[in-house]
């Protein structure tokens, strides 16, 4: 923690990065671009009554400038054996595109809509393997020279929420984030198979309309580019304010490679 | 000789599309919200898939992309603009390296190149030849605080759409500044 407080007091005061938006932990207001297909294979880990970890292989397409969309399905041990827990949907439509010469202002609307077979623990609705449910929400991001900054605000309604778990009533939540992103190396392009490295910081939380019951995290993450097409994300979030029993997502490390293909569907 | 005349006549009307596909030799495009690599290099693949383009080279630091044009092939700038805004980014400035044959500029700025019609924003009434460098500086090929600025500047009726009519026919018309 005082690592990563130092690296961005140093990040910060030498002024010598850009900015980045290639977010771990949340989705930029940008696009894919149109005709583009990515790859990711995702897992995560939690470290709660022992270690236990899902995988979420995922499918990206850029069908236009305009709109893009996800496919995931959810593979975890998290109630025993390992297994098949669900999927989710996602699509993400471009609303405003400003760019100017070092800045730009982007806002997306996104949607999703999940399955999950898992049983309800917990009043924290986790759309990505933990409930069936759907969400809806906007994205801003603001690219200001060195700092890209991105904001999302959404609302996600559970489905599948069991009777008998009485307590676990309030169905709802509205989520907000907060992302920042650096390019760290390299300090001179050269050409595409020079990897980058970025670093992240994120805070992430959740609110129930309906009690008020609120989690916040903050989540670093590092992230490296190869040859310009391959993507490598490691980052954990761990809570630093408020909290929700047996909350899924609470202190959860998170590994990623995502692939992509550019311009392969014109 | 009338034979010639005739034949060469059949000539031009055949390749009349090549008479415009030579005017444009090479361009530098200034891109904008680019971020990373991957974005660059999308877009650069992007502009390569244009049947068009002979070759593109980005500077990374810049942002700005070299591309060369076939030279048999009609160059359509639409094209790349179309490219550039699916990769999900914008042109900030492009400047082409144009071969006009003789292009006669008229006292209203206009001139017909082929199949191209061309708006100068700062000439008229001379006529260019050879190698010539000039920007495109229509909507979506310049930043909308530049474009707000020319328009004020320019009040040509066509500047605002990129369309005019030539001839009683409706045009696209690309306007330039040299």
């Amino acid at each position: 923690m005082k690592g990563f407080g130092l690296l961005t007091a140093l990040v910060l005061l030498t002024g010598a990065v850009k900015s980045q938006e290639l977010y771990v932990f949340t989705e930029p207001a940008s696009n894919m671009p149109s005709g583009s297909v990515g790859a990711r294979l995702t897992n995560e880990g939690f470290f709660g009554n022992g270690w236990s970890s899902r995988t979420m292989p995922e499918v990206m397409i850029g069908f236009n400038k305009n709109l893009m969309g996800h496919g995931q399905a959810f593979l975890s041990d998290m109630d025993g054996k390992y297994r098949f827990e669900g999927g989710s949907l996602y699509a993400k439509y471009r609303i405003l595109s400003v760019d100017g010469l070092k800045t730009h202002s982007r806002a997306a609307l996104f949607g999703r809509w999940s399955r999950s077979n898992r049983p309800t623990y917990t009043e924290d609705i986790n759309l990505e393997g933990d409930n069936s449910g759907w969400q809806g929400g906007i994205i801003f991001t603001q690219l200001l020279h060195k700092l890209a900054l991105s904001g999302t605000l959404s609302y996600t309604k559970a489905t599948n929420r069991q009777p008998e778990m009485a307590t676990l009533q309030p169905d709802q939540m509205i989520g907000y984030t907060l992302s920042s992103g650096y390019l760290l190396l390299p300090f001179v392009y050269k050409d595409y198979k020079q990897p980058n490295f970025n670093l992240y910081f994120e805070v992430l939380g959740k609110t129930n309309p309906a009690n008020g019951h609120s989690y916040l995290d903050l989540a670093p993450a590092v992230q490296v580019v190869l040859n310009s097409r391959t993507r490598i994300d490691l980052g954990y979030r761990f809570e630093v304010a408020g909290g929700m029993n047996r909350r899924y997502t609470k202190n959860m490390y998170l590994a990623r490679v995502e692939f992509n293909f550019f311009n392969v569907l014109h | 000789m009338k034979t010639l005349k005739y034949l060469s006549i059949l000539f031009i009307a055949l390749t009349g599309s090549q008479v415009s596909a030579q005017q444009i030799n090479n361009a530098e495009l200034q891109v904008t919200g680019l971020t990373c690599s991957m974005c660059s290099q999308a877009t650069e693949k992007a502009i390569r898939s244009l049947d068009f383009v002979e070759s593109i080279k980005a500077d990374l630091n810049k942002n700005t992309f070299a591309i060369d044009f076939k030279k048999n092939r009609p160059v359509n700038i639409d094209l790349i603009r179309k490219k550039v805004q699916d990769a999900g980014f914008s042109i900030g400035s492009m400047t082409a390296t144009f071969n006009f044959n003789n292009l006669k500029i008229d006292e209203g700025g206009q001139a017909m190149a082929g199949q191209e019609t061309y708006q100068f924003l700062n000439a008229k009434s001379k006529t260019l030849n050879g190698e010539v460098k000039a920007s495109i500086v229509d909507k979506n090929f310049v930043s909308g605080p530049v474009f707000k600025k020319k328009a004020a500047e320019f009040k040509g009726a066509t500047y605002a759409s990129g369309y005019g009519l030539v001839n009683g026919k409706k045009t696209r018309i690309f306007h330039l500044t040299i």
